[in-house]
């Protein structure tokens, strides 16, 4: 059962890249519901896999593979309508691609055994190139060697670190599967100083694939330059599949009782990563990457608020769950405003009040969403960070990541008023009507993370304590 | 003590210095193929009782490391015939004597780790930790992406080598899963330094900084 849900996308997949486009697309959005079926079961019956050595059903990666399946299955309507609206050469191979990576995606979620889970992260890694890759442009192709290149070699780091995990057991004489929830039951065992290298290797590696920075140089471009479908996809969950690697080995950490090491160095990463993206959001020119630079700010957030532990790793679940549904929706919105005005760039914008006013329901809604005002849920994730790192005492890192937030949120406040409000080019005409697929499915991502603000169901909170008990977390 | 698998390995900490030293592509791709070969023979020398998954396992990673991944990026040069040399960012007298401090501190290190179950061979931590980061300085001072990817090849069969070193719990499966994904992971970068060729007329990495900020 559990290994079905990673097969059925996989082998879809490979049908698809031999079908002819018209009904690419049908299996497409048919992989999306038969996946979005299977998650579901999974999470209500919570069945133990044929070979629980390399697989099992945790609640973080169950967290994980009921947001990517839900965002798929939208991603996957939206597209439907996108390609007829857009000209993809070889769309056989984009959609073929796409399932590919939806099924690495849920390796990652459902691998318990420490190298499947290197395995599947650098598998989603080379599922998603050809996605980049599509528009077969310069720019497009630098941005693919960028991602293919700075990530093989990054998670070739994380393959050390995972290796070094080895080493930390074979010096601590323990003899148990090489799984994460084995290692967390005898971490104390472990030789403390090769868990911290691993830790670290780790951290750099999965890192990069999550955009940390120093490690994120290859993310703004990837995310911009893939078509919206697929930088949703990335944006909105290939990251999250980054950090259950980082999360899972903090886990070890933890039990280890070498939180505190682990902590600190996620609070640092996290606080660079929050920095860097203020710095390039306010003199940003182009709307995607706009978003992918909040991508990085974001997941800075959610490893800052890991790092916090107790209430900041409830707030930083939180972060992920939200960044994941309004994220994606917005990178859906900015496919919808680069078909209106054929352009990425924010000056080539503007007076998307009278020209596409569905669409900025979605624009402004997501804006406001993803810089954390109240009624969305990002809101509550930052909320709970800030207020666990002041009961824990972290008064100056707490400072620093409230006014970074400021500053990140003036900027982007900035440019999304350009994009809204400033007089377009009194010549442009806008080619693109606004139909249901490509409004709804943002719709549905927002009203979600709407709805999870202000009720949220007793199954997924319980989900949520259940994933982040180990780091102290609940309220 | 003089082990047997030392000789082999000497050989392949002497073909860093040729590879650091290497103006041209070829010479470099050979380099590249005798390292795959020699890591993945290294465990059929270590190992005290040998399974046939074990020899079959080498063998396969023999066949990839040392002939597959080679032999198609050769291909790809052949292919691009293009000018064949690394555009070093440093030079290769720097890059000689860099080797040279590197193969030092290397064995320097590995006497201070102090890994107890490498009882074996006196040679296999320094090589580990000298072509792992042999492969990150070429991926980082050549200009040239064949000879990145290459770099990124020495890099991986220099993780390889410290995992041989001690992964007696992780299964052939699990490796083989891993070499996969490197073997796809170098032809997804040959399809990209075919096209590169194309739209860039070229393959050096200068082409490739359109995209900032």
């Amino acid at each position: 059962m559990v290994e079905f849900v990673i097969l059925a996308p996989f082998l879809l997949g490979i049908i698809a890249f031999f079908l002819p486009k018209e009904s690419g697309r049908t299996i497409l959005v048919v992989t999306g519901s038969i996946h979005l079926l299977f998650s579901v079961t999974l999470w209500v019956r919570r069945p133990v896999s044929f070979l629980p050595e390399y697989f099992s059903v945790t609640p973080e990666g169950l967290l994980s593979l009921l947001v990517i399946s839900f965002l798929f299955f939208l991603v996957a309507i939206y597209t439907t309508a996108y390609l007829k609206e857009t000209k993809i050469q070889s769309e056989n191979i984009f959609i073929g691609s796409m399932i590919l990576f939806l099924s690495t995606m849920t390796m990652v979620t459902l691998s318990d055994h420490i190298m499947v889970m290197w395995i599947a992260i650098e598998a989603t890694t080379l599922a998603s190139a050809p996605l980049i890759y599509t528009h077969r442009s310069k720019a497009s192709l630098e941005a693919t060697w960028k991602y293919v290149l700075i990530c093989s070699v990054g998670i070739a780091m994380a393959l050390l670190g995972s290796v070094f995990l080895v080493l930390a057991m074979d010096l601590g004489n323990i003899d148990v599967p090489l799984s994460f929830s084995a290692l967390s039951q005898v971490a104390k065992q472990l030789d403390p100083i090769w868990l911290k290298a691993a830790f670290i290797l780790i951290l750099v590696g999965y890192g990069t694939k999550m955009g940390l920075a120093p490690m994120h140089t290859w993310l703004p471009d990837a995310h911009s330059e893939a078509p919206s479908p697929a930088s949703a996809l990335l944006s909105g969950v290939l990251l999250n599949c980054a950090y259950l690697g980082i999360f899972k080995t903090n886990k070890i950490m933890i039990a280890a009782g070498l939180g505190d090491f682990s902590g600190t160095i996620l609070i640092i990463f996290g606080l660079m990563s929050i920095l860097a993206a203020a710095t390039f959001i306010i003199k940003q020119t182009e709307y995607k990457r706009l978003l992918a630079y909040s991508s990085i700010e974001n997941m800075g957030i959610i490893a800052f608020g890991t790092g916090i532990g107790g209430l900041g790793a409830y707030g930083a679940i939180l972060c992920l769950i939200h960044h994941s549904l309004i994220k994606s929706s917005l990178f859906l919105t900015s496919g919808n405003i680069l078909l209106g005005y054929g352009s990425g760039l924010i000056d080539k914008t503007g007076n998307l009040v009278k020209l596409m006013p569905k669409t900025l329901i979605a624009f402004f809604a997501g804006f406001a969403g993803i810089s954390g005002f109240p009624p969305f849920g990002i809101f509550i994730g930052e909320m709970f960070i800030i207020i666990g790192a002041f009961r824990t005492g972290h008064y100056v890192v707490a400072t620093v990541f409230i006014i970074s937030l400021c500053v990140i949120f003036a900027g982007f406040a900035n440019q999304a008023m350009k994009i809204t409000f400033s007089d377009a080019d009194k010549h442009l005409s806008i080619k693109f009507t606004e139909k249901a697929s490509m409004i709804w499915p943002q719709y549905i991502l927002l009203i979600t993370s709407l709805i999870l603000c202000l009720w949220m169901p007793e199954t997924l909170y319980k989900t949520i304590i259940d994933a982040v008990a180990v780091i102290g977390g609940g309220l | 003590m003089i082990y047997s698998v030392d000789t082999i390995l000497s050989l392949v900490l002497l073909s860093v210095l040729f590879s650091f030293g290497s103006s041209r592509l070829p010479g470099l791709i050979k380099v590249i193929a005798f390292q795959g070969i020699v890591v993945s023979l290294v465990p059929l020398f270590i190992e005290h009782d040998l399974t046939t998954g074990t020899i079959l396992f080498s063998l396969v990673t023999m066949v990839i490391r040392g002939i597959v991944i080679p032999l198609s990026i050769h291909l790809v040069i052949k292919k691009v015939s293009i000018n064949r040399g690394v555009e070093p960012i440093i030079g290769f007298h720097a890059s000689l004597f860099a080797g040279l401090i590197l193969i030092v501190a290397a064995a320097f290190v590995s006497h201070r780790l102090n890994i107890p179950s490498v009882s074996t061979s006196a040679l296999l931590t320094p090589t580990a930790i000298t072509i792992l980061v042999a492969g990150m300085f070429i991926l980082m001072t050549r200009r040239n992406a064949i000879a990145m990817v290459l770099g990124y090849m020495m890099m991986e069969n220099g993780i390889y080598l410290v995992g041989t070193t001690f992964s007696t719990h992780a299964h052939h499966i699990v490796e083989f899963g891993i070499l996969l994904d490197v073997l796809a992971g170098v032809m997804i970068m040959a399809i990209m330094l075919r096209d590169m060729k194309q739209k860039f007329d070229g393959v050096d990495t200068v082409h490739l900084r359109n995209l900032k900020e």
